[in-house]
């Protein structure tokens, strides 16, 4: 039978993960309590709720960065004033999250940590350069959420550790950003691709910086360094065709997706390309917003 | 004041008489009974678990399961005291699979437990040795010469094979001035409802059965649980309360011989079985994949003049209604149109798949596909306009459908034409397209459909209702086919309240019970309502009739035109007198309070020799009819389509309430949309790849347009108030309307259901290939 525990607090969390043996945090559940339902493990686990852990709960603006507590759900996220101030990808990626009962429930803490490919916060947090703050009995340590994530299901995450709160950076302003899912259906869909982009320009309106993730098209959120390179320089709101053409070029020999049910693993690599050149095109065309997909039916 | 509430009236939207049981959660179901003491049966299907499809069973190890604590019994093949062999028509389904299994969910043990937890822990510890056999897993291996037999006795693996001729048949395409043709693939669908396959069974005192399921047949269950079990299907009760859909997923036995053998090994004690998602996907019954070569032809003017095709079904490791819905789907092959002559060829192929059986449009929303798409490329290839063509060639009574069937009832599908004609939607498409979005392509498509109601030729197709004066002098209507959220016992409410003038508090009903109603049919075949509604009407016209006289006897009153049921009551307007229903309930004895009515719905016998090869269910008479508009857009990035807007026009005679008309079209439209668009129950090697609704995707609200449902009323004579069934109608047109707004809004067609974003993609992509050639 699984044992379920709930923590007060965190050291009461910390300490009730390492009494007993075969602990496992749990959150809003939706992907763990998933899985133990479709492969039951071979010990009986015992589940520590975090959901009511305080520490772990809320959305703060700090001087350095803005931070979230690991158990704040996605529905949280999706109406957080200072999340639209500060992190706009993240919300329209909170709010693409299953559906409303699933977004009620479901934390960015267990997002990350279940690390799935298809994880969408991951992309809008590789971009915005966020970090995660994990919690042992040990003491603390940072880390940038690219490093957290090993692979699928796969994290720095050490046994009696939790993941405490992701930070995202004050950075300089954000001129243009999408945030894109494509799934099988606008609600409860896992994304067969999935996009984050941001772009930051000089006095010029030129390209200072530009930041993009793929979700879905690899083994954790992909980025392409060459690509964003290539875009330096260029005119945000009219990137010279030849050097758009060349950055999709750039990504979709980049991405490492693979076949499954939902998609093969050539269009989840074509997908990704357009989606990247979608972003590109010129902002005022009224096809951006409702290309967004779900993102926007929020 | 009594009088100031109304009668029921046909024709209102009068509210669902389950609606407040059902949204404050009261409406019992199947799954929700938890008998003192019930104990849990499941099956033991071992051919997902092994990746074997179609083995020989070598081995069933069952000392490790029954020495669990809690576990009852482990039962097998040799525990079964009957033939074993459950089918509607065919009976070639074990219970439990004896010598091999031929699909991977076949059970090979029923195993019985006091919890859930101990079954599934027993479940897992029944060791099972197969070895594998060759196996079939498409129709085209399935027939060719020395494939491996699914049923030895079956030649060739052919359940069924038949085919229609009218005319000259085929070689009337050499005179035709336009010919065009397509080959067409179509998914398997699951029904996706929402209660999974369930019940309770319990051996009474007196030896005989009782169970509650979830069923849309519970007196056809009786005879099937009595042939493969052995026990006189007088000494089985079956009540079928509401059910959590079912859309013809539960018209046959899915729980029904498991629970009585499960039931008549616990020495009385109650036993449940409830399939979880997973099951449900991998052992349910789902819609027949098809393949159907098509070939159209028509002379300049767009006269249609001859059709050939051949449509080949796969129905997987039994038959199930496998036969029939081949043959519904030949009948509806050439759509609604008038073609003198047509050849229509249908196989119907035993595979080792999962069990294709009935589903909501019968095999007739493959064909129409086909027929539908057909229509839109005969259109471009005459540079006609696809909603003439339409109507040019549509159906009218007197016609001879593409089935040699002279139709002499209504026939509406003009009349839905013209309502699309009218709408905004096709008036207004330039304008709509020429404002699609960068990057985003608009297309308007068409669809033409119609759907047989009824069983067909060579069936039975009859019910008896009963309807009862209670005691306390309301009126209890004994609903005998399943109401499986369609509404049909609403419907049946509102008519009985409609003849006795009696208001909603007045009327209850009673969910089917084999023990209290008659036989009356299954719950499917577009058939519900109008069925039994006319017993209903017989028997309710009859019970007036007797409440009048007795009102009569006791008011001293000789003129039956004097006296009036209103609710509550007879009353004698000229002398201001009345005899409330409960008062005259008590002058009548119980045999007298109740009326029972019958009625044999209208059948075809000849065709003119049209059909040869069917067995039972050719032709039908009586069709419901529909013109569908799909408004779409096509994401060039991505190759998705959202279905922007939707407009169904559905003839079903008459209609009896205008809110459930509308419900059963929307729900028909959103069923459809899923199989555009995204459903799709693959399998590989036999093995089914979702295995649950995470992997089997179904529209959500987000992915719904807004849909108009436009009645065109017609007066179906046969029909109870005029009307005919609208159950399935709807489902048929979504895929084919879809399909032509796309190729109205890319230029591409796609012959492959569902119209995945990455099919279209891909077709997007081989258009621009090319282009790119061509202009090279
Ligand atoms: C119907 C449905 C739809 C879904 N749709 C989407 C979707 O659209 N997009 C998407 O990305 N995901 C989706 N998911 C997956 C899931 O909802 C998300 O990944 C969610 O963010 C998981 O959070 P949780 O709080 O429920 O995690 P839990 O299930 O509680 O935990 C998941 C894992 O993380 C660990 N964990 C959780 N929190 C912590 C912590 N603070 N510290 C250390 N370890 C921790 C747990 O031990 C467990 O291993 C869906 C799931 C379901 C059931």
């Amino acid at each position: 039978m699984t044992r379920f525990h709930a923590a007060h607090s965190l050291t009461e969390a910390l300490a009730l993960l390492h009494e007993e043996t075969d602990t496992r945090p749990m959150a809003g559940g939706t992907d763990i309590l998933v899985r133990m339902r479709r492969s039951p493990p071979a010990v009986p686990l015992t589940l520590i709720g975090i959901e009511g852990v305080p520490e772990l709960q809320g959305i703060r603006e700090e001087p350095s960065w803005l931070s979230i507590g690991a158990a704040t759900p996605f529905a949280a996220i999706a109406a957080s004033p200072l999340i639209a101030a500060h992190a706009p990808l993240l919300q329209d990626a909170a709010r693409a999250v299953g559906a409303p009962a699933i977004r009620n429930m479901a934390t960015l803490g267990g997002n990350l940590c279940t690390a799935s490919p298809a994880g969408d916060s991951l992309p809008p947090l590789y971009v915005l350069d966020a970090e995660v703050e994990l919690a042992s009995k040990a003491g603390r340590r940072r880390m940038a959420v690219s490093d957290f994530i090993l692979g699928p299901g796969e994290t720095q995450l050490e046994p009696g550790e939790i993941l405490c709160r992701v930070l995202v950076p004050h950075a300089p302003p954000i001129a243009r950003c999408q945030f894109e899912k494509v799934g099988r259906r606008r609600s409860l869909a896992i994304a067969v691709a999935s996009f984050a982009g941001l772009l930051r320009v000089d006095g010029a309106g030129r390209i200072a910086g530009a930041r993009f993730a793929f979700g879905s098209v690899g083994p954790a959120a992909v980025t392409v360094p060459e690509a964003e390179a290539l875009l330096r320089g260029q005119l945000a709101v009219q990137p010279d065709p030849a050097a758009v053409e060349r950055a999709v070029l750039a990504v979709c020999a980049t991405v490492r997706p693979i076949d499954d049910l939902r998609a093969s693993a050539s269009y989840r690599r074509a997908l990704a390309g357009n989606l990247l050149r979608r972003f590109l095109s010129p902002p005022s065309s009224p096809g951006l917003n409702a290309a967004t997909g779900h993102a926007s039916h929020g | 004041m009594a009088d100031a509430v109304s009668a029921l009236a046909v024709g209102w939207p009068e509210t669902r008489a389950d609606a407040r049981a059902k949204a404050e959660g009261r409406e019992p179901y199947a799954a929700d009974l938890y008998p003192e003491g019930v104990l849990w049966a499941g099956a033991v299907r071992p051919g997902a678990r092994l990746g074997i499809a179609h083995g020989r069973i070598q081995r069933i190890g069952t000392a490790a399961a029954e020495a669990l604590p809690g576990v009852l019994k482990v039962l097998t093949a040799k525990d079964v005291p009957g033939t074993n062999r459950q089918g509607i028509v065919h009976k070639d389904m074990p219970v439990l699979a004896d010598g091999k299994i031929r699909y991977v969910g076949d059970p090979v043990a029923l195993v019985i437990a006091t919890s859930r937890e101990e079954l599934e822990e027993a479940i897992r510890l029944v060791e099972v040795d197969i070895e594998p056999l060759p196996a079939v897993y498409d129709p085209d291996t399935a027939l060719a010469d020395g494939a491996p037999k699914v049923h030895e006795e079956r030649a060739g693996n052919i359940l069924a094979a038949a085919g229609i001729r009218v005319g000259g048949g085929a070689d009337a395409l050499a005179q035709c001035d336009a010919v065009v043709e397509g080959v067409f693939e179509t998914p398997v669908q699951a029904h996706g409802f929402l209660e999974t396959e369930n019940g309770v069974a319990c051996r009474e005192a007196d030896g005989s059965l009782t169970i509650t399921a979830s069923t849309q047949a519970p007196f056809r269950d009786r005879l099937e649980i009595g042939h493969a079990l052995g026990v006189p299907f007088e000494h089985i009760r079956v009540i079928a309360p509401c059910l959590g859909g079912g859309f013809g997923g539960k018209d046959g036995a899915t729980v029904q011989c498991l629970l009585a053998l499960a039931a008549l090994n616990t020495g009385g004690r109650p036993v449940k079985m409830q399939w979880s998602r997973e099951e449900n996907l991998l052992a349910g019954y789902r819609r027949h994949a098809c393949r159907i070569e098509y070939r159209l032809g028509a002379m300049r003017d767009g006269r249609l003049h001859a059709v050939h095709c051949r449509l080949v079904y796969d129905t997987g490791a039994y038959a199930h209604l496998g036969g029939e819905v081949m043959a519904l789907g030949m009948e509806h092959a050439g759509g609604p149109y008038r073609i003198p002559h047509v050849r229509i060829e249908g196989k119907c192929v035993y595979t080792n798949n999962p069990v294709a059986g009935a589903m909501r449009a019968f095999g007739v929303a493959q064909a129409t596909f086909a027929f539908e798409s057909m229509m839109d490329v005969l259109a471009a290839k005459l540079g006609a306009d696809p909603l003439e063509l339409r109507r040019q060639n549509a159906l009218r009574p007197g016609d001879t459908n593409c089935a040699g069937v002279v139709l002499e009832n209504s026939v509406g599908i003009g009349g839905c034409l013209e309502l699309i004609a009218g709408h905004p939607h096709w008036t207004g498409r330039a304008a709509w397209k020429a404002a699609a979005p960068p990057g985003k392509r608009r297309g308007v498509g068409l669809a033409s459909v119609f759907n047989a109601a009824g069983y067909g030729a060579n069936v039975r197709d009859a019910a008896i209702a009963k309807v009862e004066l209670t005691a306390d002098g309301r009126i209890l209507v004994y609903n005998a086919v399943a109401d499986m959220g369609q509404g049909n016992a609403s419907a049946f409410v509102q008519m009985a309240g409609h003849i006795l003038a009696q208001d909603a508090s007045r009327v209850e009903v009673r969910q089917p019970d084999t023990a209290a109603a008659y036989p009356s049919g299954s719950s499917s075949a577009s058939r519900t309502t109008f069925t039994f509604g006319n017993a209903l009407i017989a028997a309710c016209t009859q019970l007036k009739a007797r409440l009048i006289n007795r009102a009569g006897l006791l008011l001293f009153v000789d003129d039956d035109t004097a006296l009036e049921l209103v609710p509550g009551k007879v009353v004698h307007a000229p002398s201001r007198r009345e005899t409330a229903l409960a008062q005259l309930a008590s002058f009548m004895r119980p045999e007298e309070r109740c009326c029972l009515g019958e009625f044999v719905a209208p059948l075809c016998r000849d065709t003119a020799g049209a059909g040869n090869g069917f067995f039972v269910g050719f032709p039908h008479v009586i069709f419901s009819y529909g013109a569908h508009l799909a408004r779409v857009e096509a994401d060039l990035a991505t190759g998705a389509i959202t279905a922007v807007d939707y407009v169904a026009a559905t003839d079903g005679g008459r209609v009896i309430n205008p809110v459930m008309f509308e419900q059963q079209v929307h729900g028909g439209v959103a069923q459809g949309l899923g199989y555009a668009l995204m459903e799709d129950l693959a399998t590989r090697q036999g093995q089914v790849l979702a295995t649950d609704f995470a992997s089997y995707p179904m529209p959500g609200a987000l992915d719904l347009p807004d849909i108009v449902s436009l009645a065109c009323e017609s007066e179906e004579r046969t029909g109870p108030f005029g009307m005919k069934g609208i159950g399935e109608v709807a489902m048929n047109g979504p895929l084919p309307a879809v399909a032509n707004a796309l190729a109205d809004a890319c230029g591409v067609r796609l012959w492959r259901a569902p119209l995945t974003p990455e099919r279209v993609w891909q077709a997007l992509d081989q258009a621009a290939g090319q282009a790119r050639e061509s202009a090279a």
